[in-house]
Formats: C-alpha cells, structure tokens, sequence
C-alpha cells in the first residue's frame, strides 16, 4: 500500500513556496501538488504530480498532471477536483519553469534540471491547446458516425471518467476540511513574488541548446534532452485496432489533425491510420491484407511470425513504429526504417493473422544487440506473448550463432520481462545438470551464454539477481536455494507455448555484404 | 564473517562454477556475504525510471514471492477488446494456408487511392448520385489525384481537368467540394500524412517529423578535431591511388608493346630461320634502312616519360643471334652487344628539319636506354616514372649548354671509335671539307640555278631557309647552274665503278666541274635541292625536268666494302627474288590502279600493309628492275645489296654485299637518315608515274616526311617477314605510334609540300 508523503526535494520546495491554496491562485505548469488517482486495488491515494499542462475547454479547467515517480504512462488529464490544492507547490524560480505557455517545467522526479526549452514548443503548445474544443473539429463529425455502432462508447467514458464523479465528491469534502488548516498561512506573502516569473524571463534560455540530431544507430534514446512538452504528454486519445481500444501510453507523432480526434482508427492489418470508422471502411474496401505484409519466417499453432525489411516496406514499418510509440516511452522515430528488420508476432483466427506485438531488430548491430525494440501490444499484455517474443529474438540470434542483448535502456516493463525470462532459461539450464559420473555438475558462464545466446552480462546479472553466485572455499559456486527451485518449477508450469526451433525458417543475411542496408 | 578479510577474485566467465543445491552446503550462510565481490551489473534501465514505484514495488514482490502477484504488477492505462461491430467490418474470413506466407513487398501498389473517403464525402456523393452515378472509389481516385498533385499550392480548375479525365458536372462538383473541404482542413492534406523533414533543418526539432532521412555523412568516432585532417589524408590518398592506376595503366601499355614486340622478334627469327638467314645478313640488310631516319622520325612517344617504350629494339643476347633494331640504334662500344657485322655508327651534324632544335646535340643511346628494351628487367626499373631519362654525365660537360635529352626525340651515338668513317679524322679533309659536311651543295628549282653551299633550316609556317656558304667551290658551280639542270650528267660520271670508289682517295678539294659533279653522284657530296610537291604532283611533270636530282640522289650513295660479310649465296638469293618478283608485279597491278590520278602524297598516306609490303619487297627487288630500265648505272640509288647483286657486274656484287654498312662513309646520320628508308618504301609507289625515269627521290621523301616512324617501324616488319609471304600486319606499334603523332604528322606534311628536302652525302 502506497502511502503518500512529501519526497525530500518537494519538502525543501515547500517550505520555500507552498502558497496557500485560494481559489484565486492559478495552478500553473511547473506546479506540483498531490493528485487523487485510484490504485490497482481500486484505493484512492493521493500521490505528488506536477502539473505538466492546463487547458481550458468550455466550463472547466483540465490539468495534464505526471505522478512523481510514477511511470508517464500513469499522467492523465484531471479535473481540479482532484487536486490537492492546500499542499500546492510552485515551480522554483532557479529551475527556470516556465509559467505561462504549457511549456516544460521540471522533468519528472527531477524538479531541481534545467530544462531547456525551445522556442518552437511555445508555439506548439499554444497551437494545441485552442484546438482541444471539441466541436469545432471536422472530427466530430466522424465521432457522430460512430454512433452508427451503438457498441462504441463515449471516449471519455474510459478510465477514471466513472469514478470522476465520486473523486469529485470526495475531493470536495476534502477541501474542505483542508481549508481548515489553510487558514495559518505557511509562507509568507512577500515571497511569493519570486514565485512568479516575470513575463519576459520565460524566453531567456531558448537560445542555448539547440540539440543536435540523435545518433543515428539503434532505435531508441536515452538522452532526453530533446524531450519538449509536446513529447512528454500523450497526444492521442485511444486507439482503435481490430477489436481493441487502445489507451496510448504515450506520445506519438501520428499526423498532427489526427491528435485531436477521440479515436484514431488502425487497419489491423496494414496499420493505416484513419480519422473515422467510414474512412477505415473505405480502407478496408481496398486493402486486402490479412496478414502484416511480409514474409512467414515462423509458424506453429496459431502463433506466426512476419518478418518486415523496414526499407522494402516502409509504409508498414512507419505505420507499425507509429503504433509501437504509443507504448514506448524510450523508441526514437527521428529516422527512416531502413536499417531495421521487424519482427511482428500474430496470432491466426479465421479473420487473419492479428497483431499480438513484435520486436525489431538493427540489420547490422555493433553492440550485440538483437532486439531494438519491443512490443507486446497492451490486450496482449501479460499473458506470456512477450517472453515469447524475447524467445524468437533469441531463437534468431541462435540460428546466426551470435550472441544478443537488447538495446538500452529497458523500460521497468521491458527489464521485469527480460529478468524473468533470463531466469527462467538460465534455471532450466541450471536444474538440467545432472552430476556427472559422481562429480558435482559444473558450468561456465560462457557455456550458459553460448547455450542460450543471452550475452554474456546478462547472464552474469541475472545469476546475480536470483542470488545464485556465491563465494565458497576459494571459488565461485552456483546454489540454488530451495524456493529458487520451487518458483521455477511453477513458472514453467504456468509457461506456455514454447518457441519451436524446428517450426523456425529463418537464414540469416549478411546484410554488410548487401551494401546499403 | 572472517572472510570478508580476503579478497574474493574476479568472476571469470570461462571458469566452470560447480553447481550446488542449499541443502548441500550447511555452511552456506559464510558465503553469502562474499557475494558483493561479484560487481553489480547494471539494470539496463534509466536511472530515473528504475527509482519508479511500481518498479520497485513489482521487483521487490518478486523477489520475496517468487513469483507475481496480481496486484504487484505494473499497472498500465486500460485496453478494451470488445468492438462488438468487428466482424461487420472486417468482411469474409481466411483459411489459414498450408504455406507460409511469403510477400514481395514490391508487388504489393495495387494502384488504390490513398484517400478515404468520410461521412462528409459519403452526403456529396449521395448528392451528385442524384444526377450521375459515381462510384466512391471513383471519388477517392479523384481526391488522391488532387491531393498528390498539390503540394503548398492547391491545383486550379484548369490542372484538375487535365488531372482529372472526367464529365464537366461531375469535375467541377468534386473539385469546388474539394477546394472548400481542403481550406478547412486543418492538416496540410487531406490524406493525412506524416510530417516530412524540411531540408533546411528547421523540422530538426519538430516532435511530430519522423522518419527522417538518414544523411550520408562520413562519421568518425571521436576524434571531431581530426575531422579536416583526416579528410585531406583521405584526399590525398585518393590522388595517390588513381596516380597508382595511371602508372598502372601505363605499366600495362609499355609490357603489351613488349609482348608485341616479342612476338615480332620471334617472327623475324623464323622467318631467318626458314630463309637461312644465320649471318644476320637480311637482316641487317633490311634493318639498316630503317635504322636510319631518327631525323624525320617523329617520336613515338611523347607522352608519360617514357618515350623509349615503343621503339623497337631488342637486344638478343642468347643464342648468338646479331642484334638488329627496327629502328636506328646506335650502341657505344662498350655495349657488350654480340654483332655478327660491324656496327653501323652513324654521325649527325646538325638536324634538318626539327625546327627549334639546337644543332649540336648529339644522340646517345646510353647503357639505361638500351636496358630498357631489355625484356628480363622490365618492371624492376623505376622509369615509368621518371620524367625523362637523364643525360650521362660523361658526354656531357658542356654545363648550361649541356645536352638535355628532348623528349621524343633519337639521338645517335657519335661514331667516336670509327676512325676511319669520320672524315675530318684525316687532315686532307680540313677547310673545305670541314665546310661540306656542314652544307650541302644546293640548287633551286625555280630559277633553276645551283646556289652553292648551303644549309637548309625550316623557318616558321614550314618555308626553308637557305643559309648560303661561300667556298671556293663558287666558280664551279657557277658552272653547274646551266649544265646541271638542262642535261643529264654524261654517263660517265655514272660508272659503276664510281659507287665503289674508297672515299679515302675522294679528292679533298675538288675544283672542277667534273670532280663535283663526280664527287655528287658518287654521294660524296651531299646536295640538296628544294621541290614543291604540288608543282609536279604527277609523275608527267617532271618528265620535262632532268632526272638530275634523282640520279644524284641517287647516286649519292656511297657503298663500302664490307669484307666480313657475305654470307648469304647466290643462289639463296635468287630464289627469293624470283618469288618477290612475283608478288612485287601483284603489288604493282594493284598500286596503279590505286594510284591512278592521285598525287604521291596521297599515296603515301595511304600507304596499307599491302604497299608496306610492295615496299618492303621491293627494298629487295624494285632497284633491279625499275633502275635497270632507265639507268643501270644508278643500281646504288638505294643502296640495297640485292639489287646490286642483280644489276651490278658481279665483281661489284662482292664488295657490295654488306651494303647496309653504309656509315663507315662518315655520312652525317641526318642526311642517311631519312634517304634510306624513305627511298625504299616509296621507289614502288613511285613507279606507276615515274617510271620513265626512276624519279624516286621526290615522293621518297615526300613520304617520308607524311609518314613518320609508324610506317617504318611497320616497314621494318614487313621488311624482315615479308621476304616469304605476304606479312601479317602487327598493328599494335605502328598505330600507337600514329595515333601519338598525327599531329606532327599533319605539321611534317605541311613542310613537305612546300619542299622535298633531298640530302644526301
């Protein structure tokens, strides 16, 4: 159970600018303040956010709000029910936030960075922002088309929309009893000038950092130096594909017209992205893909997997990378597709081969690696498809004799994933040993490592994690503890649908030798 | 925990780890605090985002339970799967094939439109169906059109229905909805696209620009700094790579000239072989007129340094076969050359018609250049790539003025150890003498009048200066001015026994009429008189003329004994020349069809292998028939031994056998030169038009000078492999070498038709 307090650097924050919360203050971006949000278990908790954003649509206020070590893909839009406004931070004048213009104030858990702002974000925000009303779009249009399908719900119904009215209620009895302690003053007012920026200093820093262009290797970045507002909220309502509404975790550079619809509408196949359900009946007229178009490198049961040369068919690597931004914070779509090989998993029901998540892979990797990035679309999500994935990769990186690591940084899913699977292979291995003519069973790390083409780090890191490496009698042993052996047991028990080697048919390219990519 | 005291080693990967299972250590608590030896390894993840709660709270879950719990996983925004209206969308079903799928994404442009239509477009079409059926990817091929052919500005009325090959109505509905849809678009198209980069760099920043080109710059890690560095060593290296092909190349040029030239040499000692020619004896005999014309050769190679590539000359040094050039050569002593026949050494004193060319250089072929036709250290030298070779320093201690090798240019080596060729060697040569060998007795055409000693330069634009010398010879050719050319000498000045006169006896300071003369025709003086080829093109206009000239260069000519030689038998001899009689009278058949109403000069242009042929034979044979006709005392006009075999009282033929040994007569080499060969290959042409007289001379030179040493050279093999059959023609050297001097070639015939130079000794 999370129970909320104040982090250190908020608290020394809060000493200097808490300000009382009055209905008169303008919770500004840069501001940060506890959220109301409903955990897994359905219990409010009040965790500190920042207020990345605010708009106005008619009537109200909304406030794009990220939750301070929480993961961005949690940062939503909320009414200012749910803020808490008596413990209301102000941006510190020394992190230079910006004030007025929805542009980037601290980064997440980190108040204290300067972050650079550039002067096209101003415009961009400001561009954004008088769009949000919904009825001047030529997209409600479409949105009253979708009441053709009685089944399609208001968007905004989604999430926490059913609980908004509760969180009012409860937010309001709150206040109240907070407005109680609001009456002391914690600051004094005096101070509260610096507060607030002058007008003018918010396009002092523009002219510094002007980022250069990432690297142009690997698929995503780490440096986040070019992270703008723009990029670090979520731009596209949900996402509609096959069957399934996605809710997009977050940015994504679809076409900007397409950001403001309440739904943007995939093929399943194809991945075009459609602004209405009549566009992408008009799409599916012509298109007549049932599967991603690409070559079957693998098939068993009803599980395929496609694989995708990101120069030869850019249309569905763009519209296929498109997709996979919205649920990976660290993917780059700075640069073409072409030195990518993509990976799509499917599974067969008699509609067609529908998209279950994929991985791509660099043609030619000089850090070992043998996933860039990798994807279990959200419906898919938990229920053994990404281990299955990360087991291709590596049935691949067997079939080249090559040993492969993911690219870096993992995300906290991506890690969890990839630890768990180490594990799992690294166990098997392990548990498999049998003592050999009376001597105790004993194995290399290289060994493990050419076994399971994991890298080498990998699987040092994982021994370390399960605890297994020990220092014994002047050497290093492997033990395997009792609930180690027990947790395996039941995990392989719970695994399914294995990689099949031999369903495999797949001949690595020396894609250096092909010239370009 | 006394362990810690120590030191735990790196964990080495290659080391097997013995496996244990807990129950099997009961001490295993004292190894676990080791366990921080082993360096942590790093996540993966950013440091921020793995400080996150749900992270943390899922590992540490993880690690107490073993296993995930449902409420410890992370959490992540919803995702629905009930679209209920699915299967109303995407229609008809598919069987799962038996195949794996295998696509050519090339194939996949099946010519659909982009666009898709809306709910808007659906009420237009529904309105225009009213009047006309129009289908709606009728509609979306309209809209695609448009869209794809407007960038930032929209297509006019006019565009569109050149665009658009549709009904008026429809037209103008479907473009005024589009026009007025696509002003309210809020996107910059109404296919909605992604973002493109602009060139200017602006769009770097730009969140919503994706899939940027990837710009082909070359990336060095690092080291920025050494970015400019670097790329000038890569320039540089560059450079000296394609010098490096160049070289290559020419490499390859110089060896596939040697191949030929081989190959040649090879064919020339089969066909001495097969002829019996094991003295050298036809091979000298034919060599020897090719060797000398250095003065009107054209270099054969101007170009690359490395102008001594294509001159043919071979050194053989097994098998005690003599040495024979296609070319002049001219070896110092001590070039350890195995002769069979005595040198031929030949002795330049100014050149003639090389305009700009200093007097008194001296050719010398020295040990470097001849090693360079060696064949075993082609390759091992270095001089390809040097400039040009450089002059010996021992025959060169002139200092500023020293001799510097021309390009391009032959030297002949001074006969310095021939004692007895050189004339000014003996005192009764001073004066006089001395003055004769630097001029030529001249006489002009047009005022037809002998002017004397002269020397003869080639002014600008080809015209030819005379240098007078005044001698005591002026009396007497006074004289000669209206005897000369009005008259044909007395026939006894043509005696046969004249050729064959010791030019040691030759007076050294004749004063009569008749001695001059005498002294000219028997080649002891070198006269020289200017011609215009234009004025008698054809043979007829000369008819009018005294053959003077021809008879004395004719008879300029001075053979020597050459009592070494002779190895060849009378009887071998006939028989080839009954067989080139044979082919020379084809030869001749064709020639005077050929020649028919052309000039000479056009004739020796175009000269082909068969004419080189016709040439090269009748360097054998022509002399005995065509001079034998008019003036069988003029037999030495070319100064081959054959002919004087045939034409020659026998006791002649003797002495004349080593005939091509001419140089012995202390002839300056410019005047031999040129004379030899040049009368050789063109005595047949000539014949068709003068054959009354045996005017050979005019257009001997005339050629001469059109058809520098490529001909020759292709003489030179006709010559020496001809004597059997009719010869195969080896392109490769000639035409390079033609190719190398049109030029020249054009200016050299520009000289040519303004005079005929005529020098003789």
């Amino acid at each position: 159970m999370y129970v909320h307090s104040p982090i250190t650097p908020c608290a020394r924050l809060c000493s200097q600018m808490t300000k009382m919360a009055d209905s008169s203050v303008d919770v500004i971006e840069g501001c940060r303040l506890p959220v109301l949000r409903k955990n897994q278990e359905n219990e409010d908790e009040w965790p500190l956010a920042e207020i990345l954003s605010v708009k106005e649509i008619p009537g109200r206020k909304l406030y794009y709000v990220h939750y301070i070590d929480f993961n961005k893909r949690l940062d939503e839009w909320v009414t200012p029910e749910r803020l808490d406004m008596k413990k209301l931070q102000f941006p510190k004048k020394e992190a230079k936030t910006p004030t007025k213009n929805g542009l980037p104030g601290s980064r997440p858990s980190s108040p204290e960075r300067e972050v650079k702002r550039k002067a096209e974000s101003v415009s961009l925000a400001t561009q954004v922002s008088p769009a949000t009303p919904v009825p001047s779009l030529p997209g409600l249009a479409e949105a009253s088309q979708v009441s053709v399908y009685p089944a399609v719900r208001d968007t905004n119904t989604f999430n926490l929309k059913s609980n908004a009215h509760d969180d009012h209620e409860q937010l309001t009895s709150l206040t109240t009893v907070h407005q109680h302690f609001i009456t002391f003053p914690l600051i004094c007012f005096p101070r509260c000038a610096n507060v607030y920026l002058p007008p003018g200093e918010d396009s002092q820093d523009s002219s510094d950092g002007i980022p250069s262009a990432p690297r142009m290797t690997g698929s995503l970045v780490s440096d986040r130096s070019h992270d703008d507002i723009v990029t670090r909220m979520k731009n596209i309502d949900c996402i509609e594909l096959g069957r399934h509404r996605l809710k997009p975790w977050y940015f994504s550079p679809y076409p900007q017209e397409l950001t403001t619809l309440p739904i943007l509408y995939l093929c399943e196949f194809c991945l075009k992205y459609l602004k209405s359900l009549k566009c992408l009946q008009r799409h599916l007229t012509k298109c007549n893909l049932r599967h991603p178009p690409g070559n079957e490198i693998y098939r068993k049961g009803t599980i395929s997997f496609f694989e995708i040369d990101g120069r030869k068919n850019k249309t569905y690597s763009q519209n296929l990378c498109l997709l996979a931004k919205c649920f990976l914070d660290h993917k780059t779509l700075y640069y073409d597709t072409d030195p990518f090989l993509f990976y799509v998993m499917t599974e067969y029901d008699s509609k067609g081969f529908h998209i279950v998540g994929y991985f791509s892979k660099e043609k030619e990797s000089t850090e070992d690696y043998n996933v860039a990035c990798i994807l279990t679309l959200p419906p898919y999500q938990r229920r053994g498809y990404g281990k299955l994935l990360i087991e291709f990769s590596y049935e691949l990186s067997k079939v080249e004799g090559k040993t492969g690591t993911p690219e870096k940084p993992l995300s906290d899913l991506g890690l969890l994933s990839y630890r768990s699977y180490w594990s799992q292979t690294i166990l098997e291995i392990l548990m498999d040993l049998k003592p050999d003519n009376g001597e105790r069973p004993q194995i290399t790390i290289n060994e493990i490592s050419e076994i399971t083409s994991v890298k080498k780090e990998d699987v040092i890191s994982t021994l370390q994690y399960l605890n297994l490496i020990n220092y014994y009698k002047g050497q290093y042993i492997l033990t395997l503890s009792e609930d180690i052996v027990e947790g395996h047991e039941r995990a392989m028990q719970k695994r399914h649908l294995p990689i099949d080697p031999k369903c495999l048919h797949f001949t690595p390219k020396d894609w250096s030798k092909r010239g370009k990519w | 925990m006394s362990k810690l005291s120590f030191r735990a080693r790196a964990l080495d990967a290659a080391k097997p780890l013995p496996i244990y299972r807990n129950k099997d250590l009961p001490d295993l608590n004292d190894c676990v605090s080791i366990n921080r030896a082993v360096p942590q390894m790093p996540t993966g993840m950013e440091k921020e985002e793995e400080s996150e709660h749900h992270l943390q709270r899922a590992i540490s879950a993880q690690s107490v339970f073993r296993e995930k719990k449902e409420n410890m996983v992370i959490p992540v925004p919803e995702a629905e799967s009930n679209i209920t209206y699915y299967d109303r969308l995407y229609k008809g079903e598919l069987r799962i094939p038996k195949q794996l799928f295998h696509i050519q994404p090339l194939g996949l442009d099946n010519e659909q439109p982009d666009y898709d239509m809306d709910s808007e477009d659906e009420i237009l079409l529904n309105r225009l169906n009213r009047k006309m059926e129009i289908k709606p990817i009728q509609f979306e091929t309209m809209v695609d059109r448009l869209e794809k052919a407007s960038t930032n500005q929209m297509v006019t009325i006019t565009e569109a229905k050149l665009l658009l090959n549709e009904d008026d109505y429809l037209l103008k509905a479907v473009y005024d909805y589009w026009v007025r849809k696509r002003k309210n678009c809020r996107g910059p198209s109404l296919i909605p696209l992604i973002k493109l980069e602009k060139r200017d760099g602006s769009t770097n920043n730009d969140a919503y620009v994706a899939f940027r080109r990837r710009t082909e710059k070359m990336q060095t890690r690092k080291n920025r700094k050494n970015d400019e560095a670097s790329y000038e060593k890569m320039l540089k290296l560059r450079r000296e790579f394609s010098r490096t092909v160049t070289i290559l190349e020419m490499i390859k040029r110089r060896e596939k000239s040697k191949r030929e030239l081989l190959h040649l040499t090879l064919e020339v000692v089969e066909k001495r072989y097969q002829m019996g020619d094991f003295t050298g004896e036809v091979l000298s005999e034919v060599t020897a007129p090719l060797a000398e014309k250095p003065v009107y050769t054209v270099p054969i190679t101007v170009t690359n340094g490395n102008r001594h590539n294509h001159k043919a000359e071979i050194k053989i040094k097994s098998g005690g076969l003599p040495y024979h050039g296609y070319h002049h050569v001219s070896v110092k002593d001590e070039d350890p050359f195995d002769f069979v026949r005595p040198k031929k050494k030949y002795t330049r004193r100014e050149p003639l018609c090389r305009p700009g060319r200093p007097a008194k250089r001296q050719h010398i072929v020295n040990k470097a250049d001849i090693k360079q036709y060696d064949f075993h250290s082609s390759g091992e030298e270095d001089y390809p790539l040097s400039p040009t070779s450089e002059p010996d320093e021992e025959n060169d201690p002139d200092g500023t003025f020293a001799f510097r090798r021309k390009a391009g240019c032959h030297y002949l080596a001074p006969c310095l150890d021939q004692t007895s060729g050189l004339l000014w060697d003996h005192p009764e040569l001073a004066g006089l003498d001395a003055l004769r060998h630097r001029q030529s007795l001249t006489a002009l055409s047009v005022p037809q009048r002998c002017v004397g000693l002269a020397r003869r330069r080639v002014g600008r634009g080809g015209r030819v200066l005379l240098d007078r010398a005044s001698s005591d010879l002026d009396g007497v050719l006074k004289q000669l001015d209206s005897g000369v050319f009005s008259s044909s000498f007395p026939k006894g000045l043509s005696d046969p026994q004249v050729p064959t006169q010791n030019h040691r006896t030759m007076p050294g300071s004749a004063s009569s009429l008749t001695d001059l003369l005498s002294n000219i025709q028997a080649l002891r003086w070198r006269f020289f008189r200017p011609r215009s080829t234009q004025g008698d093109g054809s043979g007829e206009g000369r008819t009018g003329r005294p053959s003077m000239d021809n008879r004395l260069s004719g008879g300029l000519f001075v053979h020597t004994k050459n009592s070494g030689s002779g190895g060849i038998t009378e009887e071998q001899y006939q028989v080839h020349q009954q067989a080139l009689a044979q082919m020379q009278k084809q030869q001749l058949a064709q020639l005077q069809l050929k020649t028919a109403g052309s000039t000479d000069c056009i004739i020796s242009k175009t000269l082909d292998s068969a004419g080189a042929h016709f040439a090269a034979s009748a360097v054998i044979s022509a002399p005995g028939q065509v001079n034998n006709e008019n003036k069988p005392d003029n037999t030495s006009v070319n100064g081959v031994v054959q002919p004087l075999v045939e034409s020659l009282p026998p006791h002649s033929t003797s002495t004349s056998q080593g005939g091509t040994g001419l140089d012995r007569s202390g002839r300056t080499p410019s005047s031999c030169g040129p004379l030899l060969p040049a009368s050789h290959s063109t005595t047949p042409q000539s014949l068709p038009n003068h054959r009354g007289h045996g005017s050979a001379v005019s257009p001997a030179h005339h050629h001469h000078n059109a058809r520098p040493s490529p001909s020759s050279l292709k003489l030179a093999t006709m010559a020496t492999s001809s004597l059997d059959r009719v010869p195969k023609v080896t392109p490769a050297i000639s035409s390079m070498a033609r190719d190398n001097h049109e030029p020249e070639r054009l200016a050299l015939n520009g000289i040519s038709e303004t005079t005929v130079p005529m020098e003789v000794t």
